[in-house]
């Protein structure tokens, strides 16, 4: 079912690249090609297990101790950690999430300003009228049902009508705009496939084409460059799994039997992480994984590593290692 | 009235105590999943019987099948059977002056077939692997053998088909009555609002519950025949399905099922916020048409549970455009009951406080559906306990305190006891504000992110910090458990020693009060009573006038007025009834 020896050589090979990764935001870094340039004397970040690919030992890894504020500042760590009490949305990492955000939070306001209003018409009209002496005997005269209609069309056309126009232009001009990822060079491309219980996910590796001994397979461990599109296709390999990015605003099923899509783009770097939120089975809860974004020059640095390590433990044999698919022209 | 009589009151007392039994199951299966969310991996105190292995703790198989079961248990076996079968068998005919639903043995009937997928639930919870754990929609194919193999989910799947039967026998049977079987002068401008909105809910069965059962009996021959209507990709060993399939077919009915559910419950408090504010419904045929508007909607609008399918943008926009436009009936409907309370004179008895906080947890619930209705704002909450505070607001919270409205509304005329009020406004009160103290939790927690059905939701570092949030929901949680012991102790109490009931003491012009004897006999009324007006004739002048009252039934002649007044005001009228 899932291509697990190739998978488990890759995870290997990219455990060692992992640790030559950069740690805190990639400043230290930048421009530092020759992987296995030891780094864990440079970082001795409890958080550091984040990047281990490997599923087993994960769960734990994602929380840095309060005493390692340096990794925390640089974003290692997936979303800092809040006051118990801060109720908003989760951090917005992407470029264009603050658009969701800011309809929702009008959204809200309108919910405030309509609850108020009915809410405190309910209430002074039971303390005013209880009990009262006077009684209408009507059920409304012509006015007050066309005060009732007016009042009903007013509050769903500005209600409404707000979500409704400022939706469509996010529709329009992100969530279902493919055009944006399919026309700039820079898009990463990745194939992500839902497992019982794990994400992985498959790169094209430098040549830009999947199905090829450089293409890179990773498990729970998504990396992509700052700042460019991210262009991923979804797949799932046994039931429905939902592929969401909170902190991305992204949200799209994993249904099997069909190739779903969607992109986002990240605005700076650090680690934050990938969850499930369709029910798929008893550890639907441990389905979570890690999106590390990365300054474009480790990004290169990893994939260039990582293909080079896909192609020595790449077998012609081994057909099931090569589950992907060649890439849906858009 | 023998265990195995057809009549439309015995059929709904039989719905009465399943449904009440199946509401505490499900109450106590919700107050285990907030216990997990508290506690996270904790004992259970009293549940290490069930989970010896774990001593009491839930464990990931136990929990999914809890949240499972809740969901399913409450839906199917405890609020639309009180609805519906409760309350729905009980006023419907009485209330549109018929001597009995238009098929008697068919309601029998479906009882009987609701009984069975009850006990096949009960059933389930026995079982090697334990009951159901695919999620109350039940989606394949995790629901399917080849990823969900216990006995249980097949189980709880013909139990959900039962349901579903009983649920189109008796839609069919309320609409046939409401059609046929009105008492003369019945006319449809005179049905109460209650009947307007299970003659709406029923209708909306009639038309969606066989979606449900087709969904259900495709996964079932995939479950036992070997099938493959919703397996596919590596799960599928031949050419394969559409999982997608499903997901359509079961929210082209679990869309209207949630109207399904409100629509009674909307029903009655128009009726009720009239009749405690002593006047005549503001704007009732524009709240009949409300409901009828949403009726027609309620099957248009299902695909916003799909927005994040992946679906073709075309559908996402259709199905957002629809999905906002059925908020505005709502809101007339809304605005009218606030009209009605205006220049009323509010009486706050039981049903009216009930009907009051119906009001307010539906207000709330409607609005936080907004932002689900639009594509871009449903993304960020789709799957969170946003969408679960959201409806449980609408379908839970709404629908419970519209039941306990409609019961301790019509209890005296089920049972001819009068419950105590007493205990009765601060069961529904407290309800009411526990309520909202547990879904607006939810609201928060999903608003912060956290994902629904999660077994240990820090797992996640971004939401570690809502422990101490879902801790104080669950402090709600188990107070609002604790509070429906004032329900069952005035329920006991009441059925001991209560006090005989007035026949009338809401004093209200409905013809199950008017016409028929608390309780009534079978047959309902002694002579069919001829309707001569609306169900809401409160404060009429005329009325006060002659009978010294403010109300007036819906089939009582109004007498002569005394001859010296007549002559001037009503001097006209007085030469029509003149007869006696």
């Amino acid at each position: 079912m899932s291509p697990l020896p190739s998978g488990a050589e890759d995870t290997a090979a990219l455990r060692e690249v992992g640790a030559a990764l950069p740690g805190n935001g990639g400043a230290g870094l930048h421009g530092a090609p020759e992987v296995g340039a030891a780094l864990p004397d440079e970082t001795p970040s409890p958080g550091r297990g984040d990047t281990l690919p490997d599923g087993a030992a994960r769960p734990e890894s994602g929380l840095v101790p309060p005493g390692s504020a340096p990794t925390v500042a640089a974003g290692l760590t997936p979303d800092a950690p809040r006051d118990a009490w801060t109720l908003a949305l989760p951090e917005d990492a992407s470029t264009h999430g603050h658009r969701i955000d800011a309809l929702l939070g009008w959204s809200h306001r309108f919910d405030a300003v309509l609850v108020a209003i009915a809410l405190g018409w309910l209430v002074f009209a039971v303390w005013r009228f209880r009990g009262a002496r006077r009684v209408a005997s009507d059920g409304g005269t012509r006015r007050s049902r066309a005060w009732v209609l007016g009042l009903a069309l007013g509050a769903f056309v500005v209600v409404d009508g707000t979500l409704l126009l400022g939706s469509h232009a996010y529709l329009r001009d992100v969530l279902w705009n493919f055009h944006v990822p399919a026309e700039d060079p820079r898009t990463v491309r990745i194939e992500v496939n839902a497992h019982q219980w794990s994400w992985e996910a498959r790169y094209a590796g430098e040549d830009g084409r999947f199905g090829t001994p450089d293409d890179v397979v990773t498990w729970n461990d998504l990396r992509v460059p700052v700042g460019v599109p991210v262009w991923v296709q979804l797949v799932s390999t046994d039931v429905v799994h939902g592929f969401s990015l909170p902190h991305f605003r992204v949200k799209l099923d994993a249904i099997p039997g069909r190739v779903n899509q969607t992109w986002f783009q990240a605005a700076r770097e650090g680690t934050w992480e990938v969850a499930c939120y369709q029910h798929c089975g008893t550890s639907h809860y441990k389905m979570r994984g890690l999106l590390h974004v990365m300054s474009p020059e480790s990004y290169a640095a990893w994939l260039h590593e990582a293909g080079r390590q896909a192609v020595q433990a790449h077998d012609e044999n081994d057909s099931a290692a090569r589950w992907g698919w060649e890439w849906k022209a858009p | 009235m023998s265990l195995f009589s057809s009549d439309h009151k015995a059929v709904a007392r039989r719905y009465l105590w399943s449904g009440l039994g199946f509401l505490l199951l499900g109450g106590v299966l919700a107050l285990l999943i907030r216990w997990q969310w508290a506690l996270p991996g904790q004992p259970v105190p009293g549940l290490a019987w069930a989970l010896p292995e774990s001593h009491g703790a839930l464990t990931p198989p136990s929990y999914t099948a809890v949240f499972t079961m809740h969901g399913l248990i409450m839906i199917f076996f405890a609020v639309t059977p009180l609805l519906f079968g409760a309350l729905g068998h009980f006023v419907l005919p009485l209330a549109i002056g018929a001597r009995g639903l238009a098929f008697p043995r068919l309601s029998a009937l479906g009882y009987q077939v609701y009984a069975v997928g009850g006990v096949l639930v009960l059933a389930s919870f026995g079982v090697r692997l334990g009951p159901a754990s695919a999620g109350w929609t039940a989606y394949p194919p995790l629901s399917t053998p080849a990823f969900t193999p216990g006995l249980g989910q097949t189980l709880v799947t013909v139990a959900v088909l039962c349901a579903a039967a009983s649920a189109f026998l008796y839609g069919l049977n309320f609409v046939v009555t409401v059609v046929r079987c009105r008492a003369p002068g019945m006319t449809w401008g005179r049905l109460p609002l209650t009947v307007w909105g299970l003659f709406f809910a029923s209708v909306l069965n009639v038309l969606f519950v066989p979606v449900l059962a087709a969904a259900t009996a495709l996964l079932l021959m995939d479950r036992l025949l070997g099938t493959q209507f919703f397996i596919a990709g590596a799960a599928a060993v031949g050419g394969g399905g559409d999982p997608v399939v499903y997901q359509h077919l079961f929210w082209l009915f679990g869309h209207p099922e949630v109207y399904i559910l409100i629509l009674p419950a909307w029903g009655m408090v128009g009726d009720f916020v009239a009749f405690f504010s002593r006047r005549p419904a503001h704007g009732y045929r524009l709240t009949a048409g409300a409901m009828g508007a949403v009726t027609a909607l309620s099957g248009l609008v299902y695909a916003h549970h799909l927005f994040t399918s992946g679906m073709s943008p075309l559908l996402g926009r259709a199905f957002m455009v629809l999905t906002l436009i059925i908020s505005l009936p709502a809101q007339v409907m809304f605005l009218n009951w606030l009209m009605t309370l205006w220049r009323g004179s509010v009486r706050l008895t039981s049903p009216m406080l009930a009907a009051l906080g119906t009001m307010v947890v539906f207000g709330l619930g409607g609005i936080t559906g907004l932002a689900l209705g639009a594509v871009a704002t449903d993304v960020p909450l789709h799957g969170t306990l946003w969408v679960v505070g959201h409806f449980h607001l609408t379908m839970g919270a709404a629908s419970f305190l519209a039941v306990f409205a409609g019961l301790y509304f019509w209890f005296p005329k089920m049972y001819g006891r009068a419950m105590h009020e007493g205990l009765a406004k601060a069961h529904v009160l407290s309800s009411a504000v526990l309520f909202l103290g547990v879904f607006g939790g939810q609201l928060a927690a999903g608003y912060a992110g956290q994902l629904r059905r999660l077994y240990d939701p820090y797992q996640y570092t971004y939401l570690k910090h809502l422990l101490a949030l879902n801790q104080w929901t669950t402090v709600f949680a188990f107070l609002l458990g604790a509070v429906q012991v004032l329900f069952v102790v005035n329920l006991v109490w009441t059925l001991r020693r209560g006090r005989a009931a007035e026949q009338n003491p809401w004093e209200v012009g409905t013809l199950e009060w008017t016409s028929a004897l608390s309780p009534p006999p079978e047959g309902n009324f002694a002579t069919v009573p001829v309707v001569l007006r609306g169900p809401h004739a409160l404060s009429q002048p005329e009325v006060l006038e002659r009978l010294g009252r403010d109300w007036i039934g819906q089939a009582e002649p109004l007498p002569e007025p005394a001859s010296s007044e007549a002559d001037d005001a009503l001097g006209s009228v007085s030469t029509v009834g003149g007869a006696t």
